[in-house]
């Protein structure tokens, strides 16, 4: 494990060093890496820095309210409506990889569009060990390292959780008196639910997607899952009060991991997945069925794209 | 003597960095090194060979073997010492992937003996060693995979087909603790 104090003084140091008197942005995303690397940032440069979150309309259930509470100590504190934006790009999107690459260049232009505003001519992002090497294995590009386009107006880009494992990060968020909402938060994508959801993102789609999140979150809390979420990801038959419903399948996950490398299906109670079944069902007309993904990492990945 | 420099050759695989961090977790000096660095480069007291997605990416683990200090290699890694020193490596009937039970046939040995007598392990290989090379013993197997470990004590030769550096194997650290005692 690594020596925390040790590592808020370096990457403190290392920050203000790269960055020096210029301005920079950050990718708040309110996920334990972004916050951490945010924290570390404000920390090291306060005043030169602008946290922007970018509301991508990919975002679970209440989740920049929440951002806009956790984060209001931050004066510049930048929120970006830009949820039509995001939907407009991925219209007709299906390929996982391509998904990922439209939302990662989305990003970048919101990012460089707010850094113009800001005079920033540095980046700082979240990235930790895992995305870098899931990445170099080309086993899925993450957003914040694969979807950078060619030309990025940035002068550098820092990365000062780069060498940290996810256990680590939270650590080091503790250590940081990052809020409990914050430092024992579930691992969420950077693609957010576009990644949950299998083929095109639609509307329609991102709606049950982010019921079926909340659904799953609210009822694993007490099993103190690693991570737990809902997919949409297709559609079949069902019969709702004797009218059948070609509806969407719903998938459950919920991991137990150390660090996100390997992971273990969670063995949930019945009972607790049929309440999760009930609710999904019931509160969503359009879903047909709910199942539950029972499949290590390896073979399976954590998230489905 | 004082703690052993244990290096980590990388094969590009997804847990390499694991590899590195359980070590580190033993307490001992260690580095990841791309597996094309000149075998003059490397300051070693025992090398890991880590798994990988290729036996076409190996670069020179070959003459990594010569350089007279333990090897430790772990799925790749120890199929990449099968192939190199005389044994056969084909494609398995049933890929072995997340748990896989695994019975220790050598109590005695100084990598996988303390685990005796089965161990709870985390895997990820469609490969498997069907024969191991001529010295080597079989120091454990299972129902999905005939050679799970394999040792060559003269030489100091070992390897793993399972993943000791996740967190999902049980006493993976173990392992890696045994393997810094042999090269001491």
């Amino acid at each position: 494990m690594v020596n925390v104090e040790e590592f808020i003084d370096e990457a403190t140091t290392e920050i203000r060093e790269a960055v020096g008197d210029a301005n920079a942005i950050i990718a708040l995303s309110g996920g334990v890496d972004s916050s951490v690397a945010a924290a570390l940032a404000y920390r090291a440069i306060g005043d030169q820095l602008t946290p922007v979150y970018v509301d991508t309309g990919l975002m679970r259930k209440g989740e920049t309210d929440q951002i806009r509470e956790t984060f209001a100590f931050m004066d510049s504190l930048e929120v970006v409506e830009a949820q039509g934006r995001f939907l407009d790009a991925l219209a007709g999107v299906t390929d996982p990889e391509e998904k990922r690459h439209v939302i990662g260049e989305q990003f970048i232009r919101e990012f460089e569009r707010e850094a113009r505003e800001t005079n920033a001519e540095y980046l700082v992002q979240g990235t930790i060990y895992p995305d870098r090497i899931e990445s170099e294995g080309n086993i899925k590009s993450h957003h914040n390292v694969g979807g950078l386009p060619d030309v990025v107006d940035f002068e550098g880009i820092v990365e000062p959780v780069r060498d940290l494992y996810k256990d680590e990060v939270r650590e080091v968020a503790r250590a940081l008196d990052l809020e409990a909402v914050i430092s024992e938060r579930m691992p969420f994508p950077g693609p957010g639910l576009a990644v949950r959801i299998i083929g095109e993102v639609t509307e329609e789609k991102l709606a049950v997607a982010r019921d079926a999140n909340h659904v799953v979150e609210e009822e694993v809390a007490e099993h103190d899952p690693w991570q737990a979420f809902a997919a949409v990801i297709g559609k079949a038959t069902g019969v709702k009060g004797d009218n059948r419903v070609h509806g969407w399948v719903v998938s459950v996950r919920s991991v137990e991991s150390r660090d996100g490398m390997t992971a273990r299906a969670q063995n949930l109670p019945w009972e607790t997945l049929q309440r999760i079944q009930s609710r999904i069902t019931g509160e969503n007309d359009d879903v047909a069925r709910v199942v539950y993904d029972v499949t290590h990492k390896p073979p399976a990945t954590i998230e489905y794209e | 003597m004082s703690e052993p420099r244990i290096v980590v050759i990388d094969n590009h695989g997804q847990f390499t960095h694991l590899e590195g961090r359980a070590l580190r977790d033993v307490g001992v000096d260690t580095e990841i090194l791309d597996n094309d660095t000149d075998p003059a480069d490397i300051d070693a007291d025992g090398l890991v060979l880590s798994g990988g997605p290729s036996m076409d990416r190996v670069g020179r683990c070959a003459d990594y073997l010569d350089l007279d200090v333990p090897v430790f290699g772990i799925c790749l890694g120890l199929q990449f010492i099968a192939e190199e020193l005389g044994g056969r490596v084909e494609s398995g009937d049933y890929g072995g992937y997340a748990d896989v039970d695994v019975r220790i046939r050598d109590g005695e040995d100084p990598l996988v003996g303390s685990l005796a007598p089965e161990t709870r392990t985390w895997a990820s290989h469609a490969d498997e060693v069907v024969e191991a090379p001529e010295g080597f013993a079989v120091t454990a197997d299972s129902d999905v995979c005939g050679v799970e470990a394999m040792s060559d004590t003269d030489r100091d030769l070992y390897g793993v087909q399972w993943h000791p550096e996740v967190s999902h194997t049980e006493r993976g650290q173990e392992v890696f603790e045994n393997f810094v005692s042999i090269c001491e």
